[in-house]
């Protein structure tokens, strides 16, 4: 499963190379503004192909590139309700903090969990490897943080079942 | 080839030029102004900020012969600056323009300037004495999309332009009372403005960094599907050849010679590109480290033409990141923060150098530093690290043939 997962995480890791080719470009509709294309869509020229690239039917990730934006959406894996309801709480946790990391979407892209939109500015300021580097590794450990979250649930369910138990 | 000389000026660089005499250099440090640095007893100075605009400068030119200096800017205004006594004095061009302009150059002759913008159209302004202001007149309804690039024809007449609809387009720029008859292109073309002669539809992405070659024979223009296209013979039936590349894509181009091509962009390394006896293009890499260069040569078989090969004349360091470990968010996170370059003192131990080059981010503005009489030849690269980096060819010896 392991090398499954580094797979995966290489061919986005390779994938976000290529399309992080960002550069400043003022909009070509609305008179001196500058917003990121990838969300704006109103040139269809300055939109390249989005890239969809899946794990499993549970786990993918689209990346939609335009000339001065490029939007990371994921989809994180949830076998059962339990981890459906622990991926929302935590991604919605993380999304009210968006400001903090800079490059996330308040709200996600329709069918994904959570959004990543990088643009020009954050090419700039920081290093576009070291970019990358942040969108794998959040990648890497969000399943292990849903695993671990997931555990400490049932132990502590366990827990309190045996405390209740113990007074009959 | 070696870069000689390194100079971080800004956090971050959107275009340079030079002075005619190459002692001051022009940029933009990513916002509405202009900075003026000066070579005063080996260290770099600054002696003049322009203010006017009040939206990012996106294009300057520096013109040899008059020095003046042009400017645009996103907020769609045009300055040209002329230097009188210790100041800089500048004049307001009308571009007619309601959009942003993205690029400018001056034409040989310096009696025009080109400017391309993201309304799609391409403005070509000239000097009206009797009224004592800069004129534009518009090329209109011949371009899909924003013009990123504009390049002249020795000849002052052709203009080159490249846009993000693909293309890349010739027209002529005619201009009664300020070109004269013999100075226009043989007698096929015609010399009316705004007239299209050709339309080069090569590239299946965006274009950039259009440039003819000294001479005016060969056009050069990159794609951002990591391409380079070389066009011979400008007319309605051209000559042209394509390069495929498999690094990431340039941005912009350069001619040290009719022969030899210098591209940058986002691989943050310089190429050559090389025309061989019967005009093929190669390519060439140039990955140095800054002062010491290892040479590290295998030949490989490259797309498109056989007889292409493709060399690397150092070896790129990749530092790869140890093992991770640990599952905690924050640990991303700060490695996100860790490396934001806020403030520019780098005296703090630096992340890890990524490739190992001069550049650390994607070069975006290469001009040609050539002293008169001297057989050297330079460039400078500036990019969005805030580098400006001055190039020096002449100690390359297998590529001298080229020169």
């Amino acid at each position: 499963m392991a090398s499954t997962l580094r797979l995966y995480l290489t061919c986005i890791r390779n994938t976000l190379e290529a399309a992080m080719c960002l550069q400043n470009f003022p909009c070509q509709e609305v008179e001196r503004h500058n917003k990121p294309e990838v969300e704006l869509k109103t040139s269809p020229e300055l939109l390249l192909n989005p890239v969809l690239i899946c794990r499993n039917e549970a786990e993918k990730c689209l990346i939609e590139t335009s000339i001065n934006s490029l939007r990371i959406s994921l989809k994180v894996k949830q076998a059962d309700e339990l981890e459906n309801i622990l991926a929302k709480k935590f991604l919605r946790f993380l999304s009210m903090r968006a400001e903090a990391f800079q490059v996330l979407r308040r709200k996600p892209v329709q069918g994904y969990d959570i959004s990543f939109l990088i643009t020009n500015y954050h090419c700039e300021e920081l290093q576009k490897q070291k970019l990358i580097d942040f969108i794998v590794q959040f990648m890497e450990d969000i399943d292990k943080e849903i695993s671990e979250l997931k555990m400490s649930v049932s132990t502590r369910g366990r827990l309190v079942a045996t405390e209740f138990l113990k007074q009959f | 080839m070696a870069a000689i000389a390194v100079h971080q000026f800004a956090q971050c660089i959107t275009c340079h030029a030079w002075s005619p005499d190459h002692s001051m250099v022009a940029f933009c440090p990513n916002n509405n102004e202009v900075h003026i640095y000066k070579l005063v007893n080996d260290k770099w100075e600054k002696v003049h900020v322009l203010q006017k605009h009040d939206q990012i400068v996106s294009g300057i030119d520096w013109s040899v012969k008059s020095n003046r200096i042009v400017s645009v800017s996103h907020d769609r205004n045009s300055y040209v600056w002329s230097q009188e006594g210790p100041e800089w004095v500048p004049t307001l061009v009308i571009l007619r323009l309601n959009r942003a302009a993205l690029c400018v150059q001056w034409s040989p002759k310096e009696n025009k300037f080109a400017v391309g913008s993201g309304a799609k159209t391409v403005c070509v302004c000239y000097y009206e004495q009797e009224n004592n202001w800069w004129v534009s007149k518009v090329i209109r309804k011949k371009h899909d999309s924003s013009v990123t690039s504009v390049a002249w024809h020795p000849n002052n007449i052709l203009l080159a332009t490249t846009s993000t609809d693909g293309k890349c387009r010739v027209f002529s720029t005619f201009i009664k009372g300020v070109d004269t008859r013999e100075s226009k292109t043989g007698s096929s073309s015609d010399p009316k403005f705004g007239e299209q002669i050709v339309q080069l539809d090569l590239s299946s992405s965006w274009t950039f960094g259009v440039k003819w070659s000294p001479s005016g024979n060969t056009l050069a223009y990159v794609g951002h599907n990591s391409m380079i296209y070389f066009v011979d013979d400008i007319s309605p039936s051209p000559l042209a050849q394509n390069l495929a590349f498999r690094n990431l894509p340039l941005r912009d181009v350069l001619f040290v010679s009719e022969k030899m091509v210098i591209g940058v962009g986002f691989d943050c390394n310089p190429m050559v590109f090389a025309a061989d006896k019967s005009g093929l293009w190669y390519v060439r890499f140039i990955v140095t480290v800054i002062f010491y260069t290892c040479f590290v040569t295998s030949i490989r078989f490259l797309v498109l033409f056989s007889r292409s090969f493709i060399r690397f004349l150092g070896e790129r360091r990749e530092s790869l990141s140890g093992p991770k470990s640990g599952s905690q968010f924050s640990e991303a996170f700060g490695k996100l923060y860790g490396q934001a370059k806020h403030g520019l003192s780098n005296d703090t131990v630096e992340p890890s150098k990524i490739q190992g080059a001069v550049h650390d981010n994607c070069i975006n503005c290469i001009a040609l530093l050539n002293k008169k009489g001297s057989q050297t030849k330079r460039f400078s690269t500036s990019g969005m690290d805030g580098k400006v980096v001055i190039w020096d060819l002449g100690n390359q010896q297998d590529l001298k043939e080229y020169l």
